[in-house]
């Protein structure tokens, strides 16, 4: 087993994760805080943040089925251990933006028809694609189109995301946090992991190769449709956020990659994303020695 | 001759720091003043640190960086390598 195996182990995990930056939270974020009554008052903003954290719990099971289909193909005992402490961290996520959901005032019988309801049908491609090489045992696939696409993407959203409710709704940008804590480690054993694996199966280069540019394609439909439904709640947020309607005056401007996320247009937001969000596929792919494939326009 | 930028990376003594905790709680506690997060654009790194590429979180010494050092980013378990990019800076390079 290689030497760099060793630190995937349950206790490095204990110690950092719950014994870490999960000590004493509830659902991801400090006992006794909630939603933030500007989405809680407003139909819009909160229509809208129901909304976008089904995408998140759509993605998270994605993940979960992922890593926990990814454990039994593993070669070796070092990468099934680590992928058992990723399938708790994803069933976590799964389970602190389902109970954001109830939060934000779905019902429990609601949950299942909503999530069938709203799941973007792109989002779903985007898992079946991976799901796919999962079920076939593929584990080099299926760690670059989990590990680098899928957490890669997850990664660079929950960032931006951060950013946008740091000010604003502090819970939700708690829970934000200890998700993106989780990331740095599921990108870094794909990149580790992989980085030494392509280099025993280069035939493998070019079909993992289409799977990331599907997979990519499907990611930027998804954004697309988000962001233009989201439209009129991002809006009135930036407005919030620009204190102009008096609700939050002087709030702090949100800034994420340089920009002003209180002042950029909808459109310009997605824009930025995606870009950010490729460019990270590029040079992580790039790294372990994969060519990126730039994916249709949706 | 004598490469003066070689011969300062030998003779002159690594700068020593003290650190002191940031916040940072993604590690075990007493490993935590050896990182601390990246702040984005407007944040500048010190002698003593250098950012990891994969997880975007900064890895602090308490001893000056200099190319050629191996670190580890505990908080993404990546080995890197540290090396001076083209634009003069010290950039990590991830060792598979």
């Amino acid at each position: 087993m290689p030497d760099f195996l060793t630190a995937y182990s349950i206790q490095n995990w204990l110690e950092s994760c719950p014994q870490g930056y999960l000590e004493q939270t509830q659902y991801g974020h400090a006992a006794g805080e909630s939603e933030a009554s500007i989405v809680l008052d407003s139909p819009k903003l909160r229509d809208q943040a129901i909304q976008s954290t089904v995408q998140l719990v759509v993605g998270e099971r994605c993940a979960l089925a992922a890593s926990s289909g990814l454990i039994n193909a593993a070669p070796d005992e070092g990468s099934k251990r680590f992928l058992a402490t990723q399938t708790l961290d994803e069933a976590r996520h799964v389970e602190v933006f389902t109970q954001r959901l109830l939060d934000l005032g779905v019902r429990k019988t609601e949950l299942e028809p909503l999530i069938k309801e709203h799941a973007n049908p792109h989002l779903v491609a985007f898992a079946e694609v991976l799901l796919e090489k999962i079920d076939k045992g593929d584990f080099v696939a299926g760690v670059v189109g989990q590990n680098i696409v899928l957490e890669g993407m997850a990664f660079t959203v929950f960032e931006m995301l951060y950013a946008t409710n740091v000010e604003m709704n502090p819970k939700f940008a708690h829970t934000l946090s200890g998700t993106i804590a989780d990331e740095r480690r599921h990108v870094g054993f794909g990149e580790n992991r992989i980085g030494s694996l392509i280099k025993e199966h280069p035939e493998k280069k070019a079909e993992i190769e289409r799977m990331q540019k599907e997979m990519s394609f499907h990611m930027l439909a998804t954004f697309a449709d988000s962001f233009r439904e989201s439209a009129p709640a991002i809006m009135e947020a930036q407005g919030i956020l620009r204190g102009t309607n008096g609700t939050q005056a002087g709030a702090s401007e949100s800034r994420w990659q340089g920009r002003s996320l209180s002042t950029l247009a909808p459109e310009e937001m997605e824009s930025l994303l995606a870009d950010s969000v490729l460019k990270e596929f590029k040079i992580r792919l790039t790294r372990i020695g994969l060519d990126y494939q730039t994916p249709v326009a949706p | 001759m004598n490469d003066p930028l070689k011969q300062l990376s030998e003779d002159t003594p690594r700068q020593r720091f003290v650190l002191a905790e940031t916040g940072f709680n993604e590690v075990p506690k007493k490993y935590r003043k050896f990182y601390r997060r990246w702040q984005g654009s407007g944040d500048t790194l010190a002698l003593n640190e250098v950012l990891c590429p994969v997880c975007r979180v900064v890895i602090r010494s308490s001893r000056e960086i200099r190319p050629g050092d191996r670190v580890y980013c505990m908080p993404c378990m990546s080995r890197l390598v540290v090396i001076r990019s083209a634009t003069g800076h010290l950039e990590a390079r991830v060792a598979y």
